[in-house]
């Protein structure tokens, strides 16, 4: 399965920064899913949990605020929290 | 000519200092490690930001009704705010001097405008609360545990009062973290926001309108500014101050090294008069 790359950033630091199959993201709006190759996205950030599948397993992030980009098959999310 | 004995308390008394000197330069520079570490923790996310707000105030200038953000308002600069990022204490060589010249200068260079100062930091306070500038904010003991709460709240009272129109430009005097042996003293303006420019404009698909966006950006762009000013700052005080304990502790071997030589000179002269004496006073009973 392709993959792309996912950044967490929060003010304080990088969260995490990993490749992934797909990602589920909680924007303002409604949850966004990504997948590779998703077309350039930017958002505001919503509250709830962020969850990545990579190589078959889940990870789950909570975080609260800020912003999402997706651009050239890379996934920023600027969290004000996460963790 | 002092005694052996008042030599011997002098050079008792420089090494003591030294070794004051020599424990805090130690102090500092453990500080220091962790102060750099969390200067460039907070980089990835500054920098992801800034591209951003290119990014979308790119889009938002080409959907936009033409209305500009109010913290992108250019006024006349009439009232400036002047923050003033210095440290909390003292020891550090011209850290804190050096800052608080650059500020004063500019104000002297703006003494028909109304100026106001935001202070962030005991010697800057100090300084221009003594001279009375008037000091709207006073931020003391901020950099033991840099928060970016810290800066949000800064921030918030300096939107507040810029959406006010109670002053019309902001500008920031900070010591910005190079190396541990320099730091440069930098002069920025906040705001009216100056939006970096885009180097790829993305054809984004906007989940939000991008006006919306960068209304809620550029806020968060000034909390990250002024969070990674007082971060560096920081760093970049505990490195001075390293620097100049460092040097302290040198110059007190220096002085060392002369009052030893000097001691032995002093005791060489008392043991030859010695010698002189007894000869003469031999020679006098023959």
């Amino acid at each position: 399965m392709d993959t792309f790359q996912i950044e967490v950033v929060t003010p304080e630091k990088l969260v995490l920064d990993q490749r992934a199959e797909f990602a589920e993201i909680p924007g303002k709006d409604g949850y966004i899913g990504v997948l590779a190759g998703h077309a350039a996205l930017l958002g505001e950030l919503g509250e709830g949990a962020l969850k990545i599948t990579a190589g078959g397993q889940i990870r789950e992030i909570t975080v609260s605020g800020g912003y999402v980009e997706v651009r050239d098959n890379h996934v920023r999310v600027l969290a004000d929290k996460a963790g | 000519m002092p005694s052996l004995i008042d030599i011997r308390r002098r050079v008792r008394s420089v090494k003591n200092t030294q070794q004051i000197t020599k424990a805090m330069k130690m102090v500092s520079a453990a500080k220091l490690r962790r102060a750099q570490e969390r200067a460039l923790a907070a980089r990835p996310y500054a920098k992801m930001l800034q591209q951003m707000l290119a990014n979308v105030a790119e889009a938002a200038s080409q959907s936009g009704d033409g209305e500009t953000h109010p913290l992108l308002a250019v006024r006349p600069e009439k009232k400036i705010l002047l923050v003033v990022i210095t440290a909390d204490g003292g020891l550090a060589g011209g850290f804190n001097a050096n800052l608080i010249k650059l500020a004063h200068r500019f104000a002297n260079d703006h003494k028909s405008d109304e100026l106001t100062f935001e202070a962030i930091g005991r010697k800057g306070r100090d300084y221009f609360r003594r001279r009375s500038f008037r000091i709207v904010g006073e931020h003391i003991d901020v950099f033991r545990n840099v928060k970016f709460e810290t800066a949000e709240k800064i921030v918030q009272t300096i939107i507040d009062r810029y959406a006010k129109a109670e002053i019309d430009a902001v500008y920031l005097f900070v010591n910005e973290f190079k190396t541990v042996m320099s730091s440069t003293i930098a002069q920025t303006r906040l705001l009216p926001v100056e939006v970096p420019k885009s180097a790829a404009p993305v054809d984004y698909i906007f989940e939000q309108k991008p006006e919306e966006i960068l209304g809620s950006l550029l806020p968060r762009y000034l909390n990250v500014q002024i969070y990674r000013a007082l971060l560096e700052s920081a760093a970049a005080y505990l490195a001075a101050r390293m620097t100049a304990m460092d040097a302290a502790t040198r110059n007190a071997d220096e002085v060392i090294d002369k009052l030893t030589l000097y001691m032995n000179r002093v005791r060489q002269a008392s043991i030859t008069r010695e010698i002189i004496e007894v000869v003469s006073g031999a020679a006098a009973l023959e």
